[in-house]
């Protein structure tokens, strides 16, 4: 029920690793190169992902789903298509950002730590630039909800390519992808206090090319989060996404 | 009961003083004395201090007696019914790598606790005896409410619990797990953030600007402060009761636990934090314990691996109790 991950095997690999890359002592404190450190909240709430221009170019594949989702949904069927629904399951990448609620940005050793408000939710973004650990046991190998993501710097631009992904998340309350879906997302501060994803979804299964969607977050006051707990709420009958 | 405590500590002084030392090691051998802020072992008027080794009918630390020690004092019923329970499991831990030169390391401030962090001990299934090896001071409400725990395991049965809802387990199960955590830190609060149940331990430095929550937590209500350079967290108001391990060590919702943290870097390349937690819950003990933990750096281990337990737990194919049944309510 609870997993487990047999992980220790990993640290000779991962220190290894480290010592490779010679990152610089006393990195612990604060973030190296651009700060997208902050408290952060979407500016225009939705639950949708919106191509910048036209409709999604889905394949037949790939409307085929779509249209299969929205019967579920109709049938309120959540757990046959959207298990964040019906089981307070991370929505993963990207879906993670378009939650209302607000997360925080931390940068240490080079990883951007996303922490959500919503359910207490992770994911990260390994910009540390060091090379691939060793993986004897194959986590790698195992699906994930938020995937696996890789990031580097242009400029003052974060340039995260995120891959592995399980395909039991949706890429908003509706739109289904692939476990080959590859996410692209460019994070920059466009303002001191705005920061903008610009979200690039390439499946070619579901969709016909890779298209772009747009979101804007707002700083936030410096805050602790209060625990949030999906389950509890969906076992009290209550939303799994509070309404805002 | 009090008799019988220090007749233990009288008796077994000396070799623990060794044995205790292999355990630990010469990195965490300060743990063997309270850091700064830190209780005695033990609330006996009069009592040694840190452990310290005593011999009972007061002729001094670590003399026996003309006669020998005295025979040991009947267990009290508790401590019998703890005494006969089934052994827990042996907790096991693969070493980890040493950190190696060139590696980020913790900030020079004592008081800056920041970084990634990984338990570095076995984990320990039950909590049996406390950092000086004294065994657990189990009033007859406790020992029934343990007794019950394991014997559900032994008997395959066990009861629900927050890990195996994928709740918040409390802060000294998130610790005691064998998972990385890193831990940010502003003049306000220090936050912990665990790669396992998506673990959030926040420690709030200034009470008036984060005021108990309006519901209570499942990881409570923590507020810390500085006495040295230890950090001294008091964390109460949980929401429910909590496990403080994986076979049920008990403390009650009114419970109180005082967690002592440090960072200790000897200058060998290892640096670490000790925590001494101290549990204070009269509702099962019939004194304040104390273990101590400790949580080897490890930068190499801040990418996180997915813990998404609420695929499982919600899975409406299986039942939502897991297959745990309730625990009866004392």
């Amino acid at each position: 029920m609870t997993k487990t991950h047999p992980r220790h095997g990993i640290g000779a690999i991962l220190a290894g690793a480290l010592m490779a890359a010679g990152i610089a002592a006393s990195a612990a404190a604060a973030p190296a190169g651009p700060n997208l450190e902050g408290v952060w909240k979407i500016v225009t709430p939705t639950t949708t992902l919106k191509p910048v221009d036209g409709p999604i170019p889905f394949t037949a594949q790939g409307r085929k789903q779509y249209e299969e989702n929205k019967r579920l949904q109709a049938k309120r069927a959540y757990d046959d298509y959207d298990i964040t629904l019906s089981r307070c399951n991370s929505p993963g990448t990207p879906r993670l950002m378009l939650t209302p609620e607000r997360f925080k940005i931390w940068q240490r050793f080079g990883v951007l730590t996303f922490d959500f408000e919503w359910n207490r939710a992770l994911r990260q973004i390994d910009a540390s630039g060091l090379p691939p650990v060793g993986d004897p046991l194959g986590m790698g190998l195992i699906p994930k909800m938020t995937g696996i993501s890789k990031g580097h710097w242009e400029g003052d631009t974060l340039v995260a390519e995120t891959t592995n992904f399980s395909d039991r998340t949706l890429l908003d309350d509706l739109v289904p992808h692939t476990a080959d879906m590859k996410v692209t997302e460019h994070l920059r501060l466009v303002s001191p206090d705005t920061l903008e994803d610009r979200i690039t979804i390439d499946d070619p299964a579901y969709f016909a090319r890779p298209w772009d969607a747009v979101v804007a977050y707002k700083r936030q006051p410096d805050a602790l989060f209060p625990e949030d707990v999906c389950l509890d709420r969906h076992d009290a009958h209550r939303p799994v996404f509070p309404p805002q | 009961m009090k008799t019988a405590f220090l007749w233990r500590r009288g008796l077994k002084a000396l070799a623990l003083a060794g044995a205790t030392a292999l355990v630990f090691g010469a990195g965490a051998a300060g743990a063997q004395i309270p850091p700064n802020g830190a209780p005695p072992a033990t609330s006996v008027p009069g009592g040694p201090p840190g452990g310290a080794p005593q011999a009972p009918g007061g002729e001094g630390p670590g003399v026996p007696s003309q006669f020998g020690p005295p025979p040991p004092p009947p267990l009290t019923p508790a401590e019998k019914l703890v005494a006969e329970l089934p052994p827990p499991m042996p907790g096991g831990i693969i070493p980890t790598a040493p950190v190696p030169a060139g590696a980020p390391m913790p900030n020079a401030d004592p008081r800056d606790l920041q970084g990634t962090w990984i338990h570095n001990q076995k984990l320990e299934f039950r909590m049996q005896r406390d950092m000086y090896d004294v065994p657990v001071p189990y009033n007859m409400n406790g020992a029934k409410v343990l007794a019950r725990r394991v014997n559900s395991l032994k008997n395959g049965a066990p009861f629900i619990n927050a890990s195996a809802m994928c709740r918040p387990p409390g802060p000294q199960w998130q610790r005691d797990l064998n998972f990385p955590f890193q831990i940010f830190q502003s003049k306000d609060w220090i936050e912990f953030v665990f790669e396992e149940y998506h673990g959030r331990w926040q420690v709030i430095l200034d009470s008036a600007k984060t005021p108990p929550p309006a519901q209570k937590a499942y990881m409570g209500y923590s507020v810390g402060h500085w006495i040295g350079d230890t950090l001294v967290v008091e964390s109460s108001d949980f929401k429910q009761a909590l496990w403080l391990d994986v076979d049920g060590t008990p403390l009650s919702a009114n419970g109180k636990l005082i967690q002592r943290i440090r960072k200790v870097d000897n200058g060998d390349h290892a640096p670490f934090l000790e925590v001494v937690t101290t549990i204070v819950d009269p509702t099962y003990y019939t004194r304040p314990w104390s273990v101590v933990r400790t949580f080897g750096w490890h930068p190499g281990l801040t990418v996180f691996n997915e813990y998404n337990c609420e695929e499982q737990i919600g899975d409406p194919s299986v039942r939502a109790d897991a297959g745990l049944v309730p625990e009866p309510q004392d």
